[in-house]
């Protein structure tokens, strides 16, 4: 066997460990009630704005301090606390999806991807990042 | 009756979708002729030859279609023809001349246009350059623009199925049904277009476009030749042009990916030049793949090793240019979840899946059928020749890519996860973390490699001076690392070792010039590109790892974040800080003070002015002031809210880099307070919020500019000093005038306190006047802002150019050598 072949097989041993261990790092999709089942851990939810709840977000009180209510997938109505400015545009969105973690009752968000109705594109996603 | 159209003007598009189907014919044309040329080189040598004559023309037909195709729609968009729905959908008549461009790549059918235009500049050159292999690498190339030509077509097979989509789509056909279209005037109505995306209305988006297509397109050129010779089933040829190209295309992708950086630093405020954002990574990885072919073909021009991976990766560097286009533009990436495709995506889905499967299935074919006589070197290579490193660099290069590519597939796979887990696989929660854990340890044996292997020769060295070498280097690069470490604080373990793997590539790359090539330049393509490697992985750690964010928001209720400290729950969230219009708050080193917004007329942005002062320590004093002025689209057409623009300050050290995250809604902006009456003599005083105004007296001869004097007035104004923490600021006159026995007013303010006063009444027997008085409140106006510090940002645009450079260099050494050439054969 050429030494070559040898680090090639090596090499890619190595890779095949990396891609196996690299899904440990895939989140999930979830709701608010699967979510709430490991609390520690960061999921996706995916939901709309719930219809009829108001949000709050006062820069002049805390410039980094968005509350709202989505209703996710299985219909659930939650409250969202996101850490970070009010994304521009959210009461547009067709579909939000956020990145975070239940504490108690409230979902702890640390980012939120929207998707908008844009006349400009028809797969517009904006970006609110809270780091 | 159908209805009579008013004022449309249909010339322009009618001719557009001819310069189309032209294309799309004369690419089949020369297609078949090229090939036709390349079966009967060997029986037939004439006819060969007339058949590649008529596959000249047809290429140079296709290139004068697509150049027409272009001609046509600008002439729409510059003339802002809004009856065709690609100049209403992405241009207005005010976007500003040098956006008119970039409209063109906003949209899908621009974008492929581009592509192609470029592809038919490249393939002239090609048509000239190739010699004997023209005929198949004209081939290739005609089979793509085929491909590209087809995107373009907007043919419908019934209600649903639909090949391309033309860019000269009319409005009133796109949106066929809408009950505008019944009246024949209908153009009166539709004065105006949609507009530019705000985000794309920015100096780098009319380059970064353009060169990053071109980077793509190129890329073609190293494919063609790959596939020509193996369909020639000859293996010495293509060997020089395939390197040249190579170096090309990786000069120009490199240059466009960098560029795609700079602007998403400069316009983009996610606060950073990458964010292994999936466009992003779709544009990386056929360059990784891309360079690793260009080191195994130099490996198999010196020692006739790594033909077959060589081949593999050229060919997957230009299928992966196609996944790119299959992943950013069809949406397949945009939504995670609902592959909810609108009626183009979904054919635009299909249509890239088959043209990545023709492509896909061509280079298989023949990479297969020539397999058992593809070039082979039975011996094994030595543990200390050079050739052995590069293939595991270049197989790194691949598993890095291999990786990216996985990652950033995760919506084309996840619904086959979900089939065979039941788990609904989203991507990573924090992607750049993600990345970095892994793609760091690639950057630290490359950038070890890339140093290394420039003291080792092909086929074998001289160990002594390699280690000899590598020891020198090595030492230095040691001693440099543990000084920046310490004074850049890296004291995560992987980051330091990144920082000796990234020190030593600079120190041995500038070693490697200057004592073993004796500082040749045109010998220094090489180390050069590896210098300016290094230089880039060095720029991205310490930018990266100090960066800062100063914008920490002191004000507001302290929340939990379930981090570990205080400071770490702090940073979590406090990043964003509220500032009072001419209220200074502390930022970092600095004092900073939002001094109010501006507009004009030429520009739709908003600017807000945002001053900052640095103090000395110990004496207070100002040590360096400066403004920087953040802009932003406040509601944007058909949007609420706000596109915010960063401004940066640039130092040669470092850049502080701001944005605005949020501002008062200007509609908002009502006018709460009111004015206060104040009876005032000589001398009194005043109080306001943050200044107070003192009264000295009448002035009888009128000073201020907005009093126009009549005969008969009878006019005075009063002395009102203005003064704020600082003490005194400016005088205010407010007149009073009794004009045909009416009492007038002209009101005079100061707009940087946002004072205002009005001369209400005078009391002559008191000698007193009463004024009237409002401050408005600060609170009314703030600006919400986010400032981060990036450290040496320079080096990692430095290193991008030397590399580039070094990219250029190659090519000139190589195309200005003369060498001998194995088979000598004209046609």
């Amino acid at each position: 066997m050429k030494k070559t072949h040898i680090v090639l097989l090596v090499l890619v041993a190595a890779a095949v460990c990396i891609i196996v261990s690299m899904f440990g790092d895939f989140s999930t999709y979830e709701t608010f009630a699967s979510a709430s089942k490991d609390p520690g851990k960061q999921y996706h939810v995916i939901g709309v704005l719930a219809q009829g709840k108001t949000m709050e977000y006062d820069p002049v009180k805390d410039p980094n301090h968005f509350i709202f209510y989505v209703q996710d997938k299985a219909g659930t109505v939650n409250k969202v606390v996101f850490n970070g400015a009010k994304p521009t545009d959210i009461e547009k969105s067709e579909q939000v999806v956020m990145t975070g973690r239940m504490e108690g009752n409230e979902f702890r968000c640390s980012k939120i991807q929207m998707k908008c109705p844009s006349k400009y594109k028809n797969d517009q996603v904006a970006i609110g990042n809270a780091s | 009756m159908d209805t009579q159209f008013i004022g449309e003007n249909l010339r322009p598009g009618q001719l557009g979708h001819f310069f189309a189907i032209t294309s799309f014919v004369a690419a089949l044309f020369s297609l078949v002729s090229y090939t036709r040329s390349a079966y009967t080189e060997k029986t037939d040598l004439n006819n060969s030859r007339s058949w590649l004559l008529m596959g000249r023309n047809g290429f140079a037909i296709h290139s004068a279609a697509v150049l027409g195709i272009f001609f046509s729609l600008y002439y729409i968009i510059a003339n802002h023809l809004f009856e065709y729905n690609y100049a209403w959908q992405h241009s207005s008549k005010t976007l500003p001349m040098q956006y008119l461009l970039s409209c063109f790549w906003e949209g899908q059918e621009g974008s492929f246009m581009l592509w192609s235009f470029w592809h038919c500049m490249l393939g002239l050159v090609v048509m000239r350059t190739s010699g004997i292999l023209e005929s198949r690498v004209m081939a290739v190339i005609a089979v793509v623009q085929l491909a590209l030509s087809t995107m373009l077509l907007g043919f419908y097979f019934g209600p649903e199925m639909k090949v391309g989509s033309t860019p000269f789509m009319l409005l009133r056909h796109q949106m066929a049904g809408a009950p505008i279209f019944a009246q024949g005037n209908y153009l009166d109505f539709v004065q105006d277009g949609n507009g530019l995306n705000p985000l794309l209305q920015n100096y780098w988006m009319v380059i970064h476009p353009p060169i990053l297509f071109l980077g793509f397109a190129s890329t073609l050129i190293p494919f063609a030749y790959t596939i020509a010779a193996l369909w020639k089933g000859e293996y010495q040829d293509w060997v020089k042009p395939a390197i040249n190209w190579s170096l090309f295309a990786g000069a120009v992708l490199g240059t466009g990916i960098m560029m795609g950086g700079a602007w998403a630093y400069e316009s983009l405020t996610f606060g950073g030049y990458w964010a292994w954002d999936p466009v992003e990574n779709a544009s990386l990885v056929p360059w990784l793949t891309l360079i690793a072919g260009l080191h195994t073909l130099v490996v198999y021009k010196s020692t006739g090793r790594s033909f077959i991976i060589t081949t593999i990766l050229l060919a997957l560097t230009y299928l992966l240019v196609w996944y790119s286009t299959f992943l950013t533009r069809t949406g397949v990436l945009g939504d995670t979840s609902v592959h909810a495709f609108t009626g183009e995506g979904k054919s635009l889905y299909w249509h890239l899946l088959v043209v990545l499967g023709v492509l896909l299935l061509g280079s298989i074919i023949m990479i297969v059928r020539k397999w058992r006589s593809l070039p082979r070197v039975k011996t094994e290579e030595n543990v200390d020749s050079r050739e052995f490193w590069m293939f595991i660099g270049s197989f790194i290069l691949l598993l890095s890519a291999v990786q990216i590519i996985i990652s950033t597939s995760i919506p084309v796979w996840s619904p086959l996860a979900k089939w065979i887990t039941g788990k609904d696989i989203a991507p990573p929660v924090d992607p750049v973390l993600h990345y970095n854990n892994i793609q760091v340890w690639v950057a630290i044996i490359l950038a070890l490699l890339s140093a290394g292997v420039l003291y080792l020769r092909f086929k074998t060295s001289d160990t002594k001076t390699v280690w000899k070498r590598l020891l020198i280097t090595g030492a230095i690069a040691l001693a440099v690392t543990v000084a920046v470490a310490y004074v850049q604080q890296i004291d995560v373990p992987q980051y330091a070792l990144f920082l000796f793997a990234s020190v030593f590539s600079v120190v041995a790359s500038i070693y490697y010039i200057i004592s073993v090539q004796k500082a040749n330049l045109k010998k220094g393509g090489p180390a050069l590109s590896h210098l300016g490697f290094g230089l880039s992985l060095l720029g991205i750690l310490l930018s990266s790892f100090n960066k800062e964010v100063i914008s920490f928001n002191t004000l507001g209720v302290v929340m939990n974040f379930g981090k570990k400290t205080d400071a770490e729950n702090a940073k979590e969230s406090r990043e964003n800080i509220l500032l009072f219009r001419n209220t200074p708050v502390a930022m970092g080193d600095y004092m900073v003070t939002y001094k109010g917004d501006s507009t004009s007329t030429e520009d739709p942005r908003t600017f807000y002015k945002v001053f900052y002062e640095r103090y000395d320590e110990k004496n207070k004093e100002v040590k360096e002031t400066f403004t920087l002025y953040p802009d932003a689209f406040v509601n944007p057409k058909g949007q609420t809210g706000l596109i915010a623009n960063p401004a940066s300050k640039h130092y040669l050290h470092k850049d502080i880099f701001t944005y605005v995250t949020s501002v008062m809604d200007p509609t908002k902006k009502t006018d709460t307070t009111s004015y206060k009456e104040h009876k005032v003599k000589n001398g009194d005083t005043v109080y306001l919020s943050s200044s107070y105004i003192v009264f000295h007296g009448f002035n009888t001869e009128v000073q201020n500019p907005n009093y126009k004097p009549a005969n008969g007035d009878i006019a005075v104004t009063a002395r009102l000093g203005v003064y704020d923490l600082q003490g005194k600021t400016k005088e205010l006159n407010p007149v009073y005038y009794i004009r045909d026995g009416f009492e007038n007013f002209i009101e005079d303010s100061l707009q940087t306190n946002q004072v205002y006063t009005r001369l209400a009444k005078i009391i002559p027997d008191e000698n007193a006047a009463v004024i009237m008085v409002k401050q408005a409140d600060p609170k009314d106006d703030y600006i919400v802002l986010k400032a981060l510090v990036f450290p040496f940002i320079n080096v990692l645009w430095l290193g991008i150019i030397v590399m580039v450079a070094g990219f250029f260099v190659s090519m000139w050494n190589r195309l200005t050598k003369k060498e001998k050439r194995a088979h000598i054969l004209d046609l």
